[in-house]
């Protein structure tokens, strides 16, 4: 029929211009991990690089604020399972009456805005310290217990929704049976329901990590002066950007993505069971197996794809060297800036494993970084020698003995550094900073 | 009954150590980490910016002063009303909104065609796809945003280089960037609850309609939606509550000289180092929120519990 | 063997709320007995059984279990154990593991409790399924995996609620010969909630008919069925023929009705003797096997003119549907000993039964059917 095909042909450009939002700007990010650009971006694309992930690794704000995230993370676990699993428990026993009201207090963390539930949690816990003389190094005002506890105040109640769904399961008849056969409540509880609840109590588990590791509303309040991987993403995403984050994109979404794959296959291998459950041969379903589960499967069949993908990159990027290509591409850029002068579309720079300075704060929030042509670019020609060295150098000045070690923050954001090498005059850098944040 | 009783048989139900171990979890959610915060939030909202020695003195009474700064701004202000923090609210609601908006058209195609029309493999694909970004950290998908959108973006290269404009457009100051940003952040929110309401549609019921002549337009409208409405009502909401409530995406992706609402309660808590303010504002903007609930609750005959899930 | 533990059940009252779910129950169940409760749903057997493995606590009177009040003891203190209704087997168990459960809570070795298990399976047939899980046997073998489960417990009371309800009929049939001779091998006392009146006259020694939270009839199955106290009774239990009238005179136990179909005599059910006097109004009930149709030249006794309706051929019987004089329904049940099978539609005939096997009762409810 003419009105079906044009329906179908439809949807399917619905579909791809979805999906082209939903992974376009994911994958264009993901490139830009891989572009030796300065500044992340796709094009120009310059050389294909895995600097950025040796940026990355060797960024101290972020490991810290890694480090944060997973101790957090793990504790709201642990919180979030066990009131989550309470709140759960409790929800049929609560008087008639009284349900709806207490299902209303407990679900409306999930509503409550994020900014709201760490502000509420901050005064608190700082009145609570007040009122009992607390002192500025205890749990009161520690940011990692009051991020665990802000945090798990909502993922608690997503905890507690995957439990009601799993109990809605649950045969009370077993409890009553265990009971009946002579187990104490408690033997009851770890020996019939706790085991039921297994499955609940690791996807629960796995979705509490996943919303604390990402949270950041909350914890922006919460943490006070200790850091998150989100806080400091947060501060580096406004303030200063270099494609290292890009490269942190690309290893959530490589995480992601196996984690989906492995998602899958232990969802289809459940199914395989049942279906095997059902058919008593056992050995034919076996024999069918692999080609069960992969057939009629393109989402695993895709995701094996992009994982394959992935593990190639790695390694031709453990294979490949692109300093060659570097060299050529500054050598066009001089060139091209030779002839054209500044250019809003020049690359930033070519200066290859230096570390990512400190950001610097600047004022202007939007575009600073990429409206200033002026980066130093002839630093790194001149100074070769840097590429080296310079992990602590900060824009201070300290490290002058190579103008390009320490220009990196600065003189992105300040189009007033002169392209022809004043950065070299350590004094030019603090001089030059100051500029950029007063725009 | 009692409540000795009653205790008594909850005891007797689950023993002593898991009912021990369910009150005291249930009781120090409830306690200590919603009710009395908010609470204190509340009262602290009333209170003056008084340094600590000065907490719990003479001076330290309710007013309402952090209220009526934001509605008319400080003593000396010229103006009749607080111009600048009303129309940040303003535009945040206004905003959310529409980004509330612009999520249901997209996702509620999307929603049906999983629930519908797709089958299996390519349903199974469709879900992971639309999950799979969801677990990509907030700041990452805003930084991706900024990549896309920034002036010399994917997009303005792209348009500079075909020639469609000469000089880069500024995305991010038109908030176009934001809208994009936020948008997508919360489709997965907007689909799944609208997916859920329709998969439980039958499919007779569109066949019948489709059968007695009806355009397609009038079987989403009169039959599928209605029967949708507890699913859209609830995304709706989520995806209202999540975009008002927002700072990530607004900090990154915001213009310089348009702000968010929440960025307001963070300059007071911050850089603005008043929080009874602060407090005031977020509580502001948790009443909004409440009052935005309670009127699609009441606009759309849905009960908490189904915009919840 | 020991004589067995009994219970004992004295003025026992369940509310829940406003509703009565247990009215004044008063059982005394004798110790290595096979007791059953029959009854419709809903009429409150479940809830005598939850009262007796101490699930809930009665809101008045006690259960005595072997003589101890049981009141303030939870289930898990209980010398019972319980047989669910859907079996209540532990899925993530294996069978061995479910069987051997409550030694497990006592904290038996982990070999004591194998050897158990197994010496249970034997028991039940399931030898060398041990390690097979709960979902992996068909419904017959979990129906025995429970029963061992439940011994394993080594119970003074066995209580069974409707154990035999989801399989199909054939294999019920099998496991009531099954049950009963489980109970005779171990002796100890069960208690059997069923609606099913077959498994109930077959199996038990005892039956206690419920109807609304009232126990209407404790006696052997012999007695409910041929001297029910109660119109329910006779109408719940097995079928009969209804007749209702007015008693026009008694002697010596037997009634005369005046029914609409005339006068009609029958003996006065054991309960209430004593109890029906001239002039109250009465019902009567013949099993549709002790109508007969009347031989040619025989005087006396009750006799009825019907018009057959329909028959129905059965095998070992055939059933006569009749409609009498005044529209009633009667059914006659005719032992097929090859005679010539006899009536078509509309033919007529003149049918009687012996007072002695029907019943005269004092009006009261039917059970509904």
């Amino acid at each position: 029929m003419k009105s079906s095909t044009f329906l179908s042909i439809f949807i399917g450009l619905y579909l791809i211009i979805f999906f082209g939002y939903l992974f376009g700007p994911l994958i264009l990010m993901s490139m830009t991990a891989f572009n030796s650009s300065e500044f992340p971006r796709v094009s120009p694309w310059e050389c294909f690089t895995l600097e950025w992930f040796d940026v990355l690794a060797r960024d101290d704000a972020l490991i810290t604020g890694l480090t944060n995230s997973l101790i957090i993370a793990g504790g709201v676990v642990v919180l979030s399972v066990l009131i989550g699993l309470a709140g759960a428990l409790i929800l049929t026993q609560v008087w008639p009456r009284l349900r709806p009201w207490y299902y209303t207090i407990v679900i409306s963390p999930i509503l409550v805005p994020g900014v709201v539930l760490g502000i509420s949690t901050l005064i608190f816990w700082d009145r609570l310290g007040t009122m009992f003389d607390a002192r500025y190094d205890s749990v009161f005002y520690d940011g990692i217990f009051l991020t665990i506890i802000g945090q798990s105040t909502f993922i608690s109640a997503y905890c507690m929704l995957v439990f009601i769904s799993r109990l809605q399961r649950f045969d009370p008849a077993l409890e009553e049976a265990a009971l009946d056969l002579g187990a104490t409540h408690t033997q009851t509880f770890r020996k019939i329901l706790l085991p039921f609840l297994y499955p609940a109590i690791g996807s629960a588990a796995v979705l509490a990590f996943l919303a604390s590791f990402e949270n950041y509303n909350t914890t922006v309040f919460t943490v006070i002066d200790q850091s998150t991987l989100t806080t400091v993403l947060a501060s580096k995403v406004r303030y200063g950007i270099n494609p290292s984050i890009s490269s942190l994109a690309v290893i959530i979404v490589a995480i992601t993505l196996v984690g989906a794959i492995a998602h899958e296959a232990l969802r289809r291998r459940e199914q395989l069971k049942i279906e095997r459950g059902e058919i008593t041969d056992s050995s034919s379903a076996a024999a069918n197996k692999m080609q069960g589960w992969l057939s009629g499967n393109p989402a695993m069949i895709l995701l094996m794809l992009v994982f394959v993908a992935g593990l190639g990159t790695v390694w031709f990027g453990s294979q490949y060297s692109p300093n060659q290509c570097k060299v050529d591409v500054r050598l066009q850029k001089e060139l091209l800036q030779q002839r054209q002068g500044p250019d809003i579309f020049s690359p930033q720079g070519g200066e290859q494993t230096q570390p990512q300075a400190p950001a610097i704060p600047d004022g202007s929030g939007s575009g600073a970084s990429d409206t200033n042509p002026g980066r130093g670019t002839f630093g790194d020609v001149f100074d070769p020698g840097n590429l080296e060295e310079g992990e602590g150098a900060a824009p201070s000045g300290e490290g002058s003995s190579g103008g390009g070690s320490g220009d990196d923050g600065a003189a992105v954001q300040s189009p007033g550094a002169s392209t022809f090498g004043d950065v070299f005059n350590p004094g030019n850098l603090e001089e030059s900073a100051g500029t950029g944040s007063q725009e | 009954m009692n409540p000795v009783t009653v205790l008594r048989k909850f005891f007797d139900r689950h023993g002593l150590f898991v009912g021990g171990y369910l009150l005291a979890a249930v009781t120090f959610w409830m306690l200590m980490m919603i009710i009395l915060p908010q609470l204190t939030m509340l009262d602290f909202s009333f209170r003056d910016n008084l340094p600590p020695s000065k907490v719990g003195g003479p001076e330290d009474v309710y007013t309402m002063a952090n209220y009526t700064f934001l509605v008319f701004g400080s003593p000396g202000n010229p103006e009749p009303f607080n111009v600048v923090d009303l129309s940040v609210f303003g535009r945040t609601i206004l905003a959310a909104v529409f980004v509330t908006v612009f999520d249901f058209m997209i996702c509620y195609p999307i929603a049906y065609f999983l629930a519908q029309v797709a089958r299996g493999g390519v349903a199974r694909l469709v879900v992971l796809s639309l999950v799979v970004p969801f677990w990509v950290n907030e700041l990452l998908r805003a930084f991706a945003f900024k990549i896309l959108f920034g002036a010399s973006g994917v997009i303005n290269t792209f348009i500079v280089t075909i020639g469609l404009v000469d000089q880069p457009v500024d995305f991010i100051k038109a908030d176009i960037a934001l809208y994009a940003g936020l948008g997508y952040a919360y489709i997965l929110l907007m689909i799944f609850p609208i997916y859920n309401a329709i998969e439980s549609l039958d499919k007779n019921q569109i066949e019948a309609a489709r059968d007695l002549g009806s355009p397609w337009w009038r079987i989403h409208w009169r039959i599928v939606m209605p029967f949708a409405k507890p699913g859209i009502t609830s995304g709706c909401t989520m995806v209202f509550m999540l975009s008002a409530g927002a700072l990530a995406a607004p900090q990154i992706l915001g213009g310089p000289s348009s702000l968010w609402f929440t960025q307001l309660i963070y300059q007071w808590f911050n850089t603005g180092g008043n929080w009874p303010r602060g407090s005031a504002y977020a509580i502001v903007l948790l009443a909004s929120c409440i009052i935005f609930v309670l009127l699609m609750m009441r606009l759309f005959k849905v009960k908490l519990g189904e915009i919840g899930r | 063997m020991s004589a067995g533990v009994g219970v004992e059940l004295d003025d026992v009252w369940v509310r829940f709320g406003d509703f009565v779910a247990v009215r004044e129950a008063n059982v005394n169940i004798k110790g290595g007995e096979f007791f059953s409760f029959l009854g419709p749903s809903g009429c409150g057997k479940t809830t005598i059984l939850r009262a007796i493995s101490g699930f809930l606590e009665p809101s008045e009177g006690t259960v005595s279990i072997g003589g101890a009040n049981m009141a303030g003891i939870g289930p898990n203190k209980r010398p019972t154990a319980l047989i669910f209704q859907n079996l209540a087997l532990f899925p993530l168990m294996t069978v061995w593991e479910n069987i051997s459960f409550s030694m497990e809570v006592k904290g038996a070795g982990k070999k004591e409790r194998r050897h158990r298990a197994d010496e249970l399976l034997e028991l039940i047939a399931l030898a060398d399924q041990g390690e097979k899980m709960v979902h992996e046997l068909s419904g017959g073998q979990r129906q025995r995996v429970a029963i061992a489960r439940a011994l394993c417990a080594q119970p003074d009371v066995l209580l069974l609620d409707e154990p035999l309800s989801a399989l199909d009929l054939k294999l019920r049939q099998h496991m009531r010969t099954e049950l009963r001779a489980i109970q005779q091998q171990v002796g100890i006392t069960f208690i059997y909630i069923t609606h099913d009146q077959g498994e109930a006259l077959t199996m038990s020694d005892n039956v206690a008919v419920m109807r609304d939270g009232v126990i209407e009839q404790v006696a052997d199955g012999q007695a409910i069925y041929d001297d029910p106290a109660t119109p329910f009774v006779a109408s719940f239990v097995g079928e009969n023929n209804v007749l209702s009238g007015k008693v026009t005179a008694l002697s010596k136990n037997v009634a005369t009705v005046d029914t609409n179909l005339g006068k009609l005599r029958a003996r006065v059910a054991t309960a209430v003797q004593g109890g029906l006097n001239t002039g109250d109004r009465a019902m009567l009930f013949v099993r549709p096997e002790a109508v007969g149709i009347v031989e040619t030249g025989s005087r006396g006794g009750n006799k009825i003119s019907a018009t057959v309706v329909t028959e129905e051929f059965e095998g070992s019987n055939y059933h006569v549907f009749m409609e009498t004089a005044a529209g009633e329904p009667l059914k006659m049940s005719l032992v097929n000993k090859g005679q010539s099978r006899a009536s078509a539609t509309g033919t007529k005939l003149t049918v009687t039964f012996d007072a002695d096997r029907a019943v005269a009762l004092p009006v009261g409810a039917l059970a509904s059917e």
